[in-house]
């Protein structure tokens, strides 16, 4: 028969409470590492899909996430005529509050250069991409917006004529494409009040802030975005464009660098401390369970002692009973996890490989309390069975 | 007595060190138990009684003399104790004045636990257990955790888990303390039942004088040391 098994049916409730105490410190290890791993894919979002070889911002500048950035409005056709270059996109990106029906929103209004940009980057939930008329938007879904919706940005009224899903800034703050044109206008119009409220509302004020003072005002255009020829060299078109003077160019790797290692390092720091400390903390707690659990049972230990039980047995009691509360509080973790952090504000993001890492973490950590109580068991001896 | 002592103790002694001085909780007591022989140790308090049960069940080491079971020698001063758990768990069953049980199996399956624990398949050792429990008039209480059982039942289950194996040899430390005279008369009657029925050697300590009917000898210790011996028929 399974002693580990009998015994912990014996007490079903307390088995119950302790995996669920397990699982709760397993889950906020999921989402811590979740939210790292979130709040790393959705700054990387924009950079990893739109699809760029090259992002030429404004000289001497690391535009235009990790500072402001403006570049000169005809400076794609000047990129354009680069040997090397396949074709160039305008672009450009910045933090926007309006309001709509009655209450106020934020966006991260992001300029794209339609009908050159045709949106396969990126997958649409709803609706259509732009088409390339004015005064059309498409919206993520975590704004709030809907296909149909109509808004005031600056002067005009824009109508939602598509969805995403998950596309959100550094931030968090859901984006909201538009025509690269209506974006300037939009930039350009923002009066003082909203330029006010956007810096009292604390967040993104580095992009609003950069953009309302700092930079070139005669450009609202922030990056041209290049694709290179399958055969061109990279070096070559680089060193060519930046011997202008005025602009820098930086590759893909070096923007996803500047994101994660400039833009949100103390944020990843912090976060992956806290990992680290639940990690630690969690260890604590399961050993104690698995060592109290034996504690608890040395004079059964001892009578199977008596009896003549193999050593095996002891173990295989110790072993098993801390396994089950193992394997109990990881799938209570997960099945908890899966349900509750898709509705917290920011995506929770669960990874097969990090799952993984988890549950072998909480293994070992296992294992280690059950090699403790193993020891201490075999320290028992039969004759304690009459004290 | 006929056949080869089941059980001999040859001039076991045990020492132990305190704070004040060496205690000689045992002092040269030799014994030999035959198949079939229920024998009663009676003696105060302190004399050495639960220290021979211990020697004797190899339990604890001696500070000098033997342990013979069935012409072989088990257990001496620097016997490995944890080795003789393979001996302990085929040739000697254990009675207590606490019943032991283990809290969280039923009573069919402390008995079952004996008799896995010595390798028997899980289906024959839950069978059988029964069987044993049946005997007893203990087949109601089967599925029974020991809570649920009154004291005089989780004894008996104790005795039933102690002979599930048919050891040759039972030793008993005041089974019936814990028990009422019915109850207890009831426990010391299946020993002698035991012993008749399966030739099992039975060491009874006691301190109950209303059972000595029961027993084909007692013996008295005092400081240590076995007083003289005698035979009782019943
Ligand atoms: N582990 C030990 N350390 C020191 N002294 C011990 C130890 N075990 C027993 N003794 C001493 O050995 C003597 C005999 O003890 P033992 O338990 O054998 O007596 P007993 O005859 O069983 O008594 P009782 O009838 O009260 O159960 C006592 O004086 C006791 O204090
Ligand atoms: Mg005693």
């Amino acid at each position: 028969m399974n002693l580990a098994l009998k015994d912990t049916l014996h007490a079903p409730t307390r088995f119950a409470l302790t995996a669920l105490g397990v699982a709760f410190l397993v889950m906020a290890v999921i989402g811590m590492i979740g939210l790292y791993r979130g709040i790393v894919e959705d700054a990387l979002l924009i950079i990893d899909r739109i699809d760029a070889d090259l992002w030429v911002v404004q000289g001497e500048r690391a535009g235009p996430f990790a500072e402001g950035s403006a570049v000169a409005a005809d400076m794609d056709r000047r990129v354009e005529g680069v040997p090397g270059v396949a074709d160039v996109r305008r672009f450009t990106q910045f933090s926007q509050q309006f309001s709509f029906a009655g209450a106020p929103h934020r966006a991260t209004v992001t300029g794209v250069d339609v009908p050159r940009d045709d949106g396969r980057w990126l997958s649409l939930a709803e609706g259509r991409w732009l088409g390339g008329s004015r005064y059309e938007a498409v919206a993520d879904g975590s704004t709030g917006l809907k296909v149909g919706d109509r808004i005031q940005l600056a002067r005009d009224v824009y109508t939602v004529v598509g969805l995403t899903r998950h596309m959100v800034d550094s931030a968090g703050d859901g984006l909201l494409f538009v025509g690269i044109n209506d974006a300037a206008v939009i930039a350009r119009r923002r009066t003082s009040e909203e330029i006010h409220l956007a810096r009292a509302a604390g967040t993104g004020t580095s992009a609003v802030s950069a953009d309302a003072s700092s930079v070139a005002q005669d450009s609202k255009i922030s990056a041209v975005l290049v694709r290179l020829d399958p055969a061109a060299d990279p070096a070559r078109v680089i060193a060519v464009i930046q011997r202008w003077g005025d602009v820098r160019v930086m590759t893909t790797g070096e923007q996803r660098d500047l994101m994660l290692n400039a833009r949100l390092w103390k944020l990843r720091l912090q976060i992956l401390t806290f990992t680290g400390m639940i990690l630690v903390i969690t260890a604590i707690v399961v050993s104690l369970i698995v060592y109290t659990m034996t504690i608890e049972k040395l004079h059964e230990i001892a009578l199977l002692k008596l009896m003549g039980a193999r050593e095996s047995v002891v173990v295989r009691l110790i072993g098993q009973q801390a396994a089950l509360i193992g394997i109990a509080g990881y799938a209570l973790a997960v099945v908890l996890a899966w349900m509750i952090f898709p509705l917290f504000p920011r995506r929770v993001v669960m990874l097969p490989p990090d799952l993984a890492q988890i549950a072998l973490v909480l293994a070992l950590v296992c294992a280690a309390a059950a090699w403790v109580g193993i020891v201490r068991a075999s320290q028992v001896e039969a004759r304690e069975v009459l004290s | 007595m006929s056949g080869p002592s089941v059980l001999s103790v040859r001039s076991l002694t045990r020492h132990y060190a305190t704070g004040a001085g060496p205690v000689r909780a045992l002092d040269g007591v030799s014994l030999d138990v035959a198949a079939g022989e229920l024998v009663g140790i009676f003696g105060p308090s302190g004399s050495g009684k639960s220290t021979f049960l211990m020697l004797a069940g190899l339990l604890e080491n001696p500070t000098s003399g033997e342990v013979w079971l069935a012409g072989q020698r088990v257990s001496h001063a620097g016997a490995d104790l944890d080795a003789l758990r393979e001996i302990r768990r085929r040739r000697i069953g254990f009675v207590f004045q606490k019943a032991n049980l283990i809290p969280f199996l039923s009573a069919v399956e402390n008995v079952a636990l004996a008799l896995e624990i010595a390798d028997v398949a899980p289906a024959d050792a839950r069978a059988h257990g029964r069987r044993l429990l049946a005997a007893l008039d203990l087949a109601h209480r089967a599925e029974s955790l020991p809570a649920r059982l009154s004291g005089g039942e989780q004894q008996r289950v104790a005795v039933v888990r102690a002979l599930a194996n048919a050891p040759p040899l039972i030793l008993a430390d005041e089974p019936t303390a814990a028990l009422d005279r019915v109850r207890g008369r009831q426990v010391m009657e299946i020993f002698r039942r035991i012993a008749a029925a399966h030739g099992t050697a039975v060491v009874v300590i006691t301190h109950d004088p209303r059972s000595t009917d029961l027993f084909d000898r007692i013996v008295h210790f005092e400081d240590g040391r076995m007083c003289a011996g005698k035979v009782e028929q019943d």
